[in-house]
């Protein structure tokens, strides 16, 4: 309980600081005390007098609203991570390996390049589109996974590979077949995922379904502890299985399917993130879904400053830096011997 | 992953994002022998060629600049300009359909490493097609390219002719815009939602810089940056110019990117949007497209020998 206090203290310490450090730095330098300014101007503690408007919006109006944006995207990522690695008992369970991102991409790109038509506003048709992608690619994992009620690892790691490529190959297929260069590049740049679209209209929607995802998921904290155990004894405690597993899918799905939507998909943090924390505060999920959410929404921040800050002047899709750092880390997850679940 | 990076990759290339310059090639003899190319490639050539095919638009409009284009056997199905193209049978270069090609049989390919694959060249080299490969990264290198594909295809003194006419055309623009009182400074982009740009060492830096202008992206290091909205910000651009076609409405770029109201060129209503053909093409319109730049960099001090824009058929 000690170390859940410890662990639970530095995070909520590092939060305040690396947002800080994240509005002071980015792809232009600008002056502390200007940004410092900015706020005190917003907050009504100053009129703004001198304060030059370009700067204004920098801080305002582009580097607060991704601050926040990557909370939202690194936090969801990671509480969805570590409730699929309870799903399906191991800890190599990920939106992005297991496909379910790759599949939102392709229902992204699909609706993106007019293949789909566009039903509703376009946010909310992108989460849709990106939602049933997502939804239709991860129930096929699972279900391929699935023998005689246990997944088996080898099966799922290789139909989610399997199933990115598929997901992939549709993305490709519709990119060629695509007229519109232009939209062409701009889909590329979003698929490889990017926080750079951040503005304070895009927030509401990935925020609120994050939020009320993770909420259901904590409200399930009890049956995923129980699905560690396998799903005997989970039946033998009670707890509906079969339901919670489909919840937990969907939520899965809807989550994912909407941050990708909103920035691409971003791989790795629903993996680092719950497996270190799961190895500092043990694995009840009433714990580890909230601590996730902290610990991802700080990853997401980091990778995101590396990628606002390695290129003066440009813009790196933060899917490439996290990609850098996910990939060395699930190679040595792989290499190690499998430790205990519950 | 690796498809969609070189899309990626092919889709910059397309839009004619070009590298740093290179040296321009060996002049190239009359007729026959063996020839050095931009990659620095040898290439063995038939004393006379006849059937030529090229891999990217902006070589057609070179061969047809350099009065050779009755030497054009397929137009791949990219070409658009100039309205010649549109007699020619049609081929796919991106991939190259190498079983149609074959069945042209041309005697000489002509490619350029910012759309094609070097390797296509190997391929042609087992159907006993040669490849010559160029490379444009300055204005300059357009113009020796020019010449060299007039030299390639046996017109060397029409090329060279129409080669020197650009330059002048261009030369008297500089010279025009070199005694402006004042050079807007200039934001050039490739994409409106995302900021694709040219970055150090393009050829799009002169064509503003003689058209009066200064541009803002020409010291950044990468040679195609996507830009934050940040440096748009902070580089605060009196103008802003797009090649998103010339039906563009400037409002949408705004819209898409809502701070940048503050932006001189949005506040003064300075975005300009123009024909991506005559400026992403490292090809003979490339001067246009200078032509271009000045008249909505300077609608209102323009010579008066300036042409009027010339309308695209």
């Amino acid at each position: 309980m000690n170390r859940t206090l410890l662990v639970t203290g530095t995070l909520l310490l590092l939060l305040p600081l690396s947002v800080a450090l994240s509005v002071a730095v980015g792809s232009v330098d600008l002056a502390p005390a200007d940004v410092l300014r900015v706020y005190a101007a917003h907050l009504g503690l100053y009129d703004g007098a001198g304060l030059p408007p370009a700067i204004d919006r920098i801080v305002w109006d582009l580097r607060t609203p991704r601050v926040l944006l990557a909370l939202v995207v690194g936090g969801g990522l990671a509480v969805i991570g570590a409730a699929m690695q309870a799903l399906v008992r191991n800890p190599l369970a990920e939106p992005y390996i297991l496909g379910l991102s790759s599949g939102a991409s392709a229902g992204v790109s699909l609706f993106y390049l007019g293949f789909l038509p566009p039903l509703l506003a376009q946010a909310v048709t992108f989460s849709l589109a990106a939602f049933l992608g997502g939804l239709a690619a991860i129930t096929l994992v699972y279900l391929v996974a699935r023998v005689r009620g246990t997944v088996s690892v080898t099966r799922l790691l290789l139909a989610g590979v399997v199933m990115s490529s598929l997901m992939g190959a549709i993305t490709a297929f519709a990119t060629f077949a695509s007229p519109e260069p232009d939209k062409l590049r701009t889909l590329l740049f979003f698929l490889l995922g990017s926080l750079s679209g951040a503005r304070w209209e895009v927030l509401p929607l990935p925020a609120a379904v994050t939020l009320a995802g993770g909420l259901a998921l904590l409200a399930l904290a009890r049956p995923l502890d129980a699905l560690l155990l396998g799903e005997e004894q989970a039946h033998s405690l009670g707890i509906p299985v079969e339901t919670t597993k489909r919840l937990v899918i969907v939520l899965a799905a809807l989550v994912t399917g909407v941050l990708v939507a909103t920035s691409g998909a971003i791989g790795f943090v629903g993996l680092i993130v719950p497996h270190v924390l799961r190895s500092l505060v043990g694995v009840p999920h009433r714990r580890l879904l909230p601590l996730s959410f902290l610990g991802g929404a700080l990853l997401l921040l980091w990778a995101d400053l590396g990628a606002r800050a390695v290129l003066p002047a440009e813009e790196l899709p933060v899917g490439v830096v996290m990609a850098l750092v996910g990939v060395p880390f699930f190679l040595l997850l792989l290499r190690r011997t499998p430790y205990h679940f519950g | 992953m690796i498809v969609l990076r070189a899309l990626v990759v092919a889709s910059l290339l397309l839009a004619g994002l070009a590298g740093p310059g290179c040296a321009p090639a060996d002049p190239v003899p009359p007729a026959g022998r063996t020839v050095t190319d931009d990659l620095g490639r040898r290439v063995s050539l038939p004393d006379t060629i006849r059937r030529v095919i090229t891999l990217a638009p902006n070589l057609t409009e070179l061969v047809f600049a350099a009065g050779a284009g009755d030497r054009l056997v397929a137009a791949s199905t990219a070409d658009d300009y100039p309205p010649a193209v549109e007699r020619l049978p049609r081929f796919s270069a991106l991939p190259v359909d190498f079983e149609f090609v074959a069945t042209l049989q041309p005697q000489l390919v002509l490619a350029t490493d910012q759309v094609n694959n070097p390797r296509d060249a190997d391929t042609f080299a087992a159907l006993g097609i040669p490849t010559y490969f160029f490379h444009f990264g300055s204005v300059d290198d357009v113009l020796d390219g020019l010449r060299t594909v007039g030299a390639l295809l046996h017109t060397a003194d029409r090329a060279r002719r129409t080669a020197d006419s650009l330059r002048a055309r261009l030369d008297r623009l500089a010279a025009w815009s070199a005694g402006l009182p004042e050079r807007p400074r200039v934001l050039f982009l490739i994409g409106d939602q995302t900021l694709f740009a040219f970055g150090a060492g393009s050829y799009i830096h002169t064509l503003i810089e003689a058209a009066g202008g200064e541009s803002l992206t020409a010291a950044l290091d990468t040679p195609a940056p996507i830009l934050s909205d940040e440096f748009v910000l902070t580089a605060a651009p009196d103008v802003i110019v797009g090649a998103f076609g010339t039906a563009y409405d400037p409002a949408r770029l705004l819209a898409l990117h809502p701070s940048w109201d503050v932006v001189p060129a949005v506040r003064k209503g300075r975005i300009y949007s123009l024909d991506p053909d005559l400026l992403l093409r490292p090809g003979p319109r490339l001067v246009e497209g200078a032509y271009a730049l000045a008249r909505v960099l300077h609608p209102d001090g323009l010579p008066p020998w300036m042409p009027p824009p010339s309308s695209r058929p």
